[in-house]
């Protein structure tokens, strides 16, 4: 059993997560039995602690955890010993972070074997971003969200069950948002969000089984409601600070409201142990309400004085039909053969009608009318071989045609509007692979697909593309290892424009288990990205049409990581990842005005060295200690980088 | 060594493995409580396996109930004195689709797993053992062998290289779950893009990308939809892995995500006759032009203004 902790332990420290939770868990693992059941917890409450030196805004935008006590994780597994309890058999629950910090969770499952199964999970996320200038034109945000899921199921393991649920989601906190005022080219400012976002969902349901028939059906409502408002009632500038433009007050209600109810079927028809058939079909309503009202004063570019009101009403609508048929046919323990035929529909259309009052006088007013429809068929037949049991290929046929729909209106005075479009875009790809297991430990696989589009939407989508994969494994109990390797390349051009898009990137992993207490874990990735897009932009009120917008990303990714189990009683943990992207290679930034004609690189380093202790005092108690450390460094400016130890001291104790 | 199994098998013969029906004396299952004196650690812990249930499921038949049901009947592999070959389903030593075959003749009625069979995890020889641990378990819920993100990242180390980057969807803090966005068991085809790629992701509420499940004030429905959205998805401007972008934008500055596409040429964008490019007012050689999100902040959707002005 030990050994088996060990392992598992030396798993779950693969991938390096924050310091903090401690993986390790007070008490036995096996737990310890009150009456028909057995219990097993664990909770571990500390200190969290920061000490962030820089950016503490870019600190928070990407890491984010602050000082506190906090229940940094717990556990609690109530299960009956004979799967006959009064009440319940199971209850699990699970929780971290709860206290203050930025990213909580809580899982909780209870259950009677044959009669009900609930299950919850609530999270909540605490997000900052500080409108980083690297990303200009970004928002200043910090707002929690909340999201609970409730699934009650009854009758789970019987062939009709019932399905209840309830989802919540909510946004809320301040931010500032950027506008312009008080036509095309006037000035931006800033000015306060109040954000209030909530979407409720209800869902019924049930599944139904007869014979090797089974059938699922699913009804639910969507409610959504946006209340944010927004306001500015003190004199600041504009981002111009040379021109005339002032906005002095700003008032602003957009309570946007609405519904999406839908329905969901799925059919699964087992016909033979050589034949299946599944359908699935699901229709949705979606339509949201709104209002603007908005009142700005302050004074045009020209320095006149200005007040504008703006009202405007209407709704969107977007209902959407998608069915999928999968035909699926086994003739032998070798071949599968399967074939899908899908279908989506989505029509999305809105109708507003937009008035503005200017200085007190009637304005403009304008009803607006847009409809963008969307259907795509496609048909994908997949085969898959195994002739024998060292090697096996498989392939696929994929086609599908998309149609696009537009149409806008707008009508002043005069109406005008657009000449409703049709669009058709046909996609044909193929995939080809081979899997390879020569040996037990070793296992290789390879995939190609080529794939045309002939119409694609837009300059950067997907046209004439090539993918490749190739991994290959070796597992053993006591050593692992994986390499991989991705290649996407994709060309979209016109006559005039071309955009091509490089993508490559290979990686190895390894782990190695010299003795049964220690754990070493390795990796290093290399992802590569460069991307040649056409440009067409004003500089100067003159349109530049020559430049190409040319971006490379060499990002490098090491991680290394060693377990070991000391004396029994003590876990140490050491821990290092280090991602640089190295751009092309340069080390200085382009002048301004050179912004688009050389390529676009981002250089930046991402450190984060980690070490945690553990040590058993108890049969039911441990004490924890962790040190985390973050170093950001951007090459070509250094106003965002920042370095921050972060660490933590804890007790586990297990009741 | 050999004391030691009998002690266990001692302390755990008071245990039982559930009511089981007792088998006729020609059947070949023997029931669980057979298994038990030579896998003492299976059977000690089976009652906190979701499984375990199945046997005490009323009129469940022996070949539905405990160890049987997944491994077929035991009654050779007892009287043989145990012996890998002597199981129906050893599954160490099966063949991945003998392995899809043994869970989905239970799992197959749990709708994600439609696609299964045409998922690309099954074209690559991934199928339930490989991700999930029956007895050795790292999560009491779905049996995974380790918690979800490092399966993941076992095989696929480039996102995990993604997650590493300075701004990320919070899956490494255990936030969120590479299951929120994939279906790992498979995704249908041709739900809105036309080709294959991306594959296994979930799709939302309203058949759309699974970002909007948790973004929702960005789903609309929109009278001004920001087309680009709805037709080729989220990821025609995001990275949603990880970026260097604190808006997981694919590139470092905005500028550059929007004027790739808005250059007016050929005949793409909703209306075929190109995406608009910007007009003469806008100066790029002057940085303020540059942050196109401070003007046009309804990026997504607009239900006021078509250039998503406000």
């Amino acid at each position: 059993m030990r050994v088996l902790l060990i392992v598992l332990a030396n798993v779950a420290a693969h991938a390096q997560p924050v310091v903090a939770p401690t993986p390790q868990t007070a008490g036995s693992p096996r737990g310890d039995n009150a009456g028909a059941y057995n219990i097993t917890n664990s909770w571990e409450v500390g200190y969290r602690f920061r000490d962030v030196d820089g950016n503490n805004g870019k600190y928070r935008s990407d890491v984010n955890f602050g000082n506190g006590v906090r229940l940094l994780g717990g556990t609690l597994g109530v299960t009956s010993r004979d799967g006959k309890g009064k009440w319940m058999d199971e209850l699990l629950l699970d929780v971290r972070g709860l206290g203050n910090d930025p990213y909580q969770f809580s899982s909780f499952r209870v259950q009677k074997n044959a009669l009900y199964r609930y299950d919850l999970l609530w999270r909540s996320n605490e997000y900052f971003n500080p409108a980083l200038p690297i990303a200009g034109g970004d928002h200043f945000l910090s707002t929690n969200r909340q999201m609970q899921d409730h699934d009650l199921t009854l009758l789970p393991q019987s062939k009709l069950k019932f399905r209840v649920g309830y989802s919540r989601n909510t946004q809320g906190g301040p931010g500032l948002w950027t506008g312009q005022w008080f036509d095309g080219r006037g000035d931006e400012y800033s000015y306060f969000a109040n954000i209030r976002r909530n979407q409720d969902e209800y869902r019924l349901g049930g599944d139904l089984q007869i014979g090797r028939l089974k059938l699922s059906i699913s009804r639910g409502w969507e409610l959504f409601k946006d209340d944010t408002n927004f306001n500015r009632d003190t004199l600041t500038p504009g981002a111009n600070t040379t021109d005339r433009n002032t906005l002095s007050f700003l008032r602003r209600d957009e309570p946007l409201h609405g519904k999406t109810p839908y329905w969901r079927a799925h059919l699964l028809a087992e016909l033979s142990k050589q034949f299946t058939i599944h359908g699935r079909f699901t229709h949705s309503d979606g339509q949201r309400d709104f209002i603007y009202d908005e009142f700005a004063r302050g004074t045009d570019r020209l320095g006149a004085g200005r007040n504008r009101q703006t009202l405007l009403t209407g709704a969107g609508r977007r209902p959407v039909t998608t069915g999928h048929a999968t035909l699926t046919w086994i003739p032998n323990a070798k071949v599968t053969v399967t074939n899908q035929t899908g279908y989506h529909q989505t029509r999305m259309e809105g109708d507003g009608k937009y008035s503005e009052i200017n200085n007190g006088s009637a304005g403009i007013a304008i009803a607006q009318f847009q409809f963008l429809g969307i259907r795509n068929v496609s048909n994908t037949s997949e085969a898959s071989w195994q002739p024998v049991k060292q090697a096996g290929v498989f392939g696929s046929y994929h086609y599908a045609e998309r149609r696009i729909r537009s149409n806008e209106q707008e009508d002043f005075e005069i109406p005008r509007g657009t000449v409703p479009i049709e669009q058709i875009n046909r996609n044909k790809a193929g995939i080809f692979g081979a899997r390879l297991n020569p040996v037990a430990p070793l296992r290789i696989l390879f995939s190609a697909e080529v794939g045309r589009n002939d119409r694609p939407f837009y300059p950067t989508s997907d046209k004439n593309y090539e993918a490749y994969t190739a991994r290959a494994s070796w597992r053993q109990k006591k050593f692992d290892l994986s390499t991989d390797f991705k290649s996407f390349n994709n060309a979209n051009s016109t006559s005039l424009y071309v955009h091509s898009s490089t993508g490559r990137t290979w990686g190895a992993t390894t782990g190695f288990t010299p003795r049964a207490n220690v754990r070493i874990d390795a990796g290093y990735n290399y992802l590569h990205l460069d991307t040649l897009t056409g440009l067409a932009y004003f500089a100067d009120f003159e349109l530049v049409e020559s430049n190409r917008s040319y971006y490379v990303s060499n990002l490098h990714t090491l991680h290394a990581g060693v377990q070991a189990q000391v004396r029994k009683n003590v876990d140490l943990y050491a821990g290092f990842v280090r991602t640089q992207d190295r751009g092309d290679g340069r080390s200085a930034a382009p002048g301004t005005q050179s912004i688009f004609t050389a390529a676009q690189v981002f250089p930046v380093s991402y450190a984060s060295p980690l070490a945690r202790v553990s040590f058993q005092v108890r049969a039911n108690l441990r004490a924890n200690f962790g040190w985390q450390y973050y170093d950001y460094a951007e090459k070509f400016a250094r106003a965002q980088n920042y370095a921050a130890h972060t660490g933590y001291v804890s007790l586990s104790y297990s009741f | 060594m050999g004391l030691r199994l009998l002690a266990t098998a001692g302390v755990i013969s008071c245990w039982t493995l559930g009511a089981q029906t007792p088998a006729a004396n020609d059947s070949p299952f023997a029931g669980s409580n057979g298994c038990r004196p030579c896998h003492p650690a299976q059977a000690l812990q089976f009652f906190r396996n979701p499984h375990f249930k199945t046997t005490v499921a009323k009129g469940a038949t022996p070949e539905n109930m405990g160890c049987e049901a997944c491994h077929g009947a035991g009654k050779k592999h007892i009287a043989a004195g145990g012996g890998r070959a002597t199981i129906p389903n050893a599954f160490s030593l099966m063949q991945p689709n003998q392995v899809l075959d043994a869970c989905l003749r239970c799992h197959s009625k749990d709708v994600n797993r439609a696609n299964i069979r045409r998922s690309s995890h099954t074209q690559a020889n991934v199928v339930c053992t490989s991700c999930h641990s029956i007895h050795r378990s790292d999560s009491a819920k779905s049996l995974l062998a380790a918690k979800q993100a490092d399966v993941c990242y076992g095989c696929h180390s480039d996102v995990r290289a993604q997650f590493s980057q300075p701004f990320k969807h919070r899956v490494n803090e255990g936030f969120m779950t590479c299951s929120d966005c994939h279906n790992p068991h498979g995704a249908n085809s041709g739900v809105s893009k036309t080709g294959h790629r991306p594959r296994m992701v979930e799709t939302g509420l309203q058949n759309e990308q699974p970002c909007m499940k948790c973004h929702t004030d960005k789903r609309g429905p929109f009278l001004f939809e920001h087309a680009a959205v709805r037709v080729d998805g989220c990821e025609s401007c995001h990275s949603p892995h990880g970026s260097t972008n604190a808006r997981l934008l694919k590139r470092p500055v905005v500028f550059t995500v929007c004027l790739e596409c808005h250059n007016g040429s050929g005949s793409f964008g909703r209306q075929a006759d190109g995406i608009p490019t910007q007009s003469a007012s806008h100066n790029m050689a002057d940085p303020r032009y540059r942050n196109c999100t401070t003007c046009h902040v309804r990026v997504h959707g607009s239900n006021a203004d078509r250039r998503f002005l406000r």
